[in-house]
C-alpha cells in the first residue's frame, strides 16, 4: 500500500487567517489526518524548525505555505521548506501576491517603523525603543530575525508549483484542492489553483450599469447606503471585481460589501492595480472636464484600493526595489 | 377604400429623425468640411456639406453609401463653426440610422468579443461613447451565462472599451493587449530611450508624424493607438519595466477627441497611474500625459527633447 501524502503547513507574514481557514474543515480534517499525514504546522500542533531540517530532501510531498517575506526569518524557513518538499504551494494572498503585508511597500521602512515605534496612537511608551537585529546583554547577544527593506512574494525567493489565491483561501476551495491532491489530479505546474480563470463579475448577480453610466462622485461604503441588486460601481463605490479573479464563492458581494480584490488578477491581466485605474479611469462621468479632478480626487488611496492585496506582486514595487 | 397618399421626400425621412430637423438651413458653404480632420487626414471624399446636399437632392443610394455618412465620430469640430449652428453630426446620424433601417453596414472595422474571456461584468456598455456594446444571455453548459456583443454599425473603432475591459476580451485589430505589448518591447533589441503612445488624430499635419517617426528607433519606438481612450496604464508600466525610460502619451486637447471622451478617460487613467507612482515614492516625471490642440503645430518636437531632456539623453538631429 503507497504510503500517505506527507503535508506540511507554515505562516511567514501573515496574520493567520488561512490556516484558520483550514481548520474550517471540521471534521473533515479528521478524515483528511486519516488520508495524508501533517509533517509540520507550527499553528496547530508542537512543531520545531529542527523536525523539518532533520527530514530528507523532498520527504514533504506538498507544502502549503501562507504568509509574505518580511524578514530574514521567513526567508530562511521559505528555503528550508522548499528543499524539503516536492511541491510548494502559495497558500493565500499573502503568499501568493504579498497581501495586506506588501501595502508597506508604499512606505519606507524607517518611516514604517517610526509609525509603529513612536507616533503610533494606541503607544504608551515614551523610552523610544526599537527592536535590534542584535542586542548585547550581560549574558551574551540576543537576536532577532532582521526586518527587510521591503515585502517580498513567496515565489520571488523561492520555486513555486501552484498559486492558491484568496485572503484567506475559502474553506470549500481548500477541501477541493485537497480532494484533487488525494486522486493525484492536479493541474500542470504554475497554475492557479483553488479558483476561476475569469473575474468576480462573471458570478455576480447583480443588475449591471446602463449603456452610458458615468461616475460623479466615488463613495467609500460606508458612506452610503447600499442597494444589495446593483453593481456597486453604479453606486459610486469601488469594487475590485472586474479585475479580480472569481472562486470565492463571493461572501464579500453577499454581505454587500464590494470585491476588495484578495484573489488577484484574473486571467489575462498583467498588473491588478494598473488594471482597476484603467478601468475606473474609463467610467468617470467626463462631461464637464474641469471637474475631473475633483472626482478623482473623492478617490481615497488609489494604490491601497486598486492594489490592496497585491501591491508587493506589482510592477511597480518591481521597479521601486530591484 | 382608397388611402391618402402623401409622398415623403428622403429630406423629410431624415428631418423626421431627432437631429435631422435643421438639415435644410444648410447653404452649402463648406466650412464644416474645413474643420474635420477624416476629410483632412483620412478620406478625401469626406464631405458633411455635399451629404447634406444628397440629401437634400432625394439621392438616397448615394447618400447610404457615402463614406460620411459611416465615418462621422461625432467629435463635432465642425458644429461650433457652422454659420447656421447645424448639429452636423445629428443630421448625419439621421442618415445612418436610415441607412442602418435600409440594410447597409458600416465599414469601419469594429472591435471583436471573445466570448471565451468576457466575464458580462458591463463595464464596456458603461463606458462606451457610442453605446456600441451590449449585454445579452445564453445558455452555455446548461447554466444561463452573460456576455457583451457588440453593434458593428454604431462601434467607431475607438478602443476605450479594449483598454476598460479587465479580462483582455475585447480586442480590435492592430491594437489588442498582445499587438500592443509586441510594439512595447521587443526582446531582441535593446529598449529605446522613451516610448510614445501617439493618438492617430492628435497630430494634425504630416510633418509631426515625420519628426515623430524621423527619431532613431533606438532613441524612441512609437506605438499608434487609435484614441488615448485606447491608453490602459498596465502599458505604460509595461514599458517602464522593460527598461525603457520614459513614457509620453500624446492624445487631443480638451472639446477636441475624435471620439468624443477618449482624451478625458486617458486624463482620469493617467492621473491615477501618477498618484500611485507618487504613493509608491517612484519618479513621476517620466509618465507624461500631453494634449496637443489643433494649432499645435511642431509642439510634439519640443515635448519629446523636454522629455528626453528630463531622461538626461543627448539630443540627437531629428
Amino acid at each position: 500500500m503507497a504510503s500517505k501524502p506527507k503535508i506540511a503547513f507554515y505562516w511567514a507574514a501573515s496574520c493567520g487567517g488561512c490556516e484558520i481557514s483550514v481548520t474550517e474543515l471540521g471534521m473533515g480534517l479528521v478524515d483528511l489526518s486519516e488520508k495524508v499525514d501533517i509533517v509540520f504546522w507550527p499553528a496547530a500542533m508542537d512543531f520545531k524548525y529542527d523536525d523539518v531540517r532533520l527530514m530528507d530532501d523532498k520527504e514533504i510531498d506538498i507544502c502549503f505555505f501562507n504568509g509574505a517575506i518580511r524578514n530574514s526569518e521567513n526567508e530562511e524557513i521559505a528555503h528550508l521548506l522548499r528543499r524539503k518538499s516536492k511541491t510548494m504551494v502559495a497558500f493565500g494572498s499573502c503568499s501568493h501576491l504579498g497581501g495586506i503585508p506588501g501595502l508597506a511597500n508604499m512606505y519606507d521602512i524607517e518611516s514604517l517603523c517610526q509609525r509603529v515605534f513612536d507616533t503610533s496612537p494606541s503607544l504608551d511608551d515614551s523610552r523610544g525603543v526599537r527592536p535590534q537585529a542584535v542586542t548585547k546583554m550581560p549574558e551574551g547577544e540576543i537576536t532577532l530575525p532582521t526586518l527587510y527593506d521591503h515585502v517580498k512574494f513567496l515565489a520571488e525567493v523561492v520555486d513555486v508549483e501552484y498559486y492558491m489565491p484568496g485572503c484567506p483561501p475559502v474553506v470549500d476551495q481548500i477541501r477541493a484542492v485537497f480532494e484533487s491532491i488525494l486522486k493525484g489530479e492536479l493541474p500542470p505546474i504554475g497554475a492557479v489553483i483553488g479558483a476561476d480563470a475569469k473575474s468576480v463579475c462573471d458570478v455576480c448577480p447583480r443588475e449591471k450599469g446602463e449603456p452610458g453610466f458615468r461616475i460623479t462622485e466615488f463613495k467609500r461604503p460606508h458612506e452610503v447606503q447600499l442597494d444589495p441588486n446593483k453593481c456597486f460601481l453604479t453606486q459610486g463605490v469601488i469594487c475590485c471585481g472586474p479585475a479580480t479573479r472569481a472562486g470565492c464563492g463571493i461572501p464579500c458581494l453577499t454581505g454587500n460589501m464590494p470585491c476588495r480584490g484578495c484573489y488577484g488578477p484574473a486571467d489575462g491581466i498583467v498588473d491588478q492595480g494598473a488594471k482597476m485605474a484603467s478601468v475606473i479611469g474609463a467610467l468617470i462621468d467626463t462631461d464637464d472636464p474641469e471637474k475631473l479632478g475633483k472626482i478623482l480626487d473623492t478617490i481615497v488611496d488609489p494604490a491601497g484600493t486598486f492594489y490592496r492585496f497585491g501591491l508587493a506582486h506589482s510592477i511597480m514595487s518591481k521597479m521601486k526595489y530591484e | 377604400m382608397s388611402h391618402t397618399t402623401t409622398v415623403t421626400t428622403f429630406a423629410d425621412e431624415v428631418k423626421a429623425i431627432p437631429g435631422g430637423e435643421n438639415l435644410e438651413l444648410c447653404y452649402a458653404c463648406g466650412t464644416c468640411v474645413s474643420k474635420c480632420m477624416i476629410q483632412q487626414k483620412v478620406e478625401p471624399d469626406y464631405n458633411p456639406r455635399r451629404l447634406l446636399r444628397m440629401v437634400m437632392m432625394g439621392m438616397r443610394e448615394e447618400a447610404f453609401q457615402s463614406p460620411t455618412t459611416w465615418m462621422c465620430s461625432e467629435c463635432d469640430l465642425c458644429y461650433p463653426a457652422c454659420p447656421q449652428e447645424i448639429h452636423i453630426s445629428k443630421v448625419i446620424g439621421a442618415v445612418k440610422k436610415l441607412a442602418v433601417e435600409a440594410g447597409y453596414t458600416s465599414p469601419l472595422i469594429p472591435v471583436a468579443v471573445d466570448e471565451t474571456l468576457c466575464s458580462g461584468c458591463g463595464i464596456c456598455v458603461m463606458v462606451c461613447p457610442y453605446q456600441a456594446p451590449s449585454l445579452f444571455e445564453k445558455e452555455v453548459d446548461g447554466k444561463t451565462d452573460r456576455f457583451s456583443q457588440v453593434d458593428p454599425n454604431k462601434c467607431m473603432g475607438c478602443g476605450t472599451c479594449v483598454a476598460a475591459c479587465p479580462l483582455g476580451a475585447i480586442s480590435r485589430e492592430g491594437v489588442s493587449n498582445a499587438e500592443i505589448a509586441l510594439q512595447i518591447s521587443d526582446m531582441e533589441k535593446a529598449p529605446p530611450v522613451l516610448t510614445v503612445f501617439i493618438c492617430d488624430w492628435s497630430l494634425r499635419v504630416d510633418d509631426d508624424l515625420t519628426i515623430l517617426e524621423n527619431y532613431p528607433e533606438e532613441l524612441v519606438n512609437v506605438v499608434h493607438i487609435p484614441c488615448t481612450g485606447r491608453i490602459d496604464p498596465q502599458h505604460a508600466l509595461m514599458a517602464l519595466d522593460s527598461g525603457i525610460q520614459g513614457v509620453l502619451v500624446c492624445g487631443c486637447k480638451p472639446g477636441e477627441c475624435h471620439f468624443k471622451r477618449g482624451n478625458h478617460v486617458a486624463t482620469c487613467k493617467m492621473s491615477l497611474l501618477d498618484t500611485m507612482l507618487g504613493q509608491m515614492a517612484l519618479p513621476q516625471d517620466n509618465v507624461r500625459f500631453i494634449k496637443i490642440g489643433t494649432q499645435d503645430r511642431g509642439r510634439i518636437k519640443h515635448e519629446i527633447e523636454d522629455m528626453l531632456d528630463t531622461l538626461g539623453v543627448e539630443k540627437e538631429a531629428a
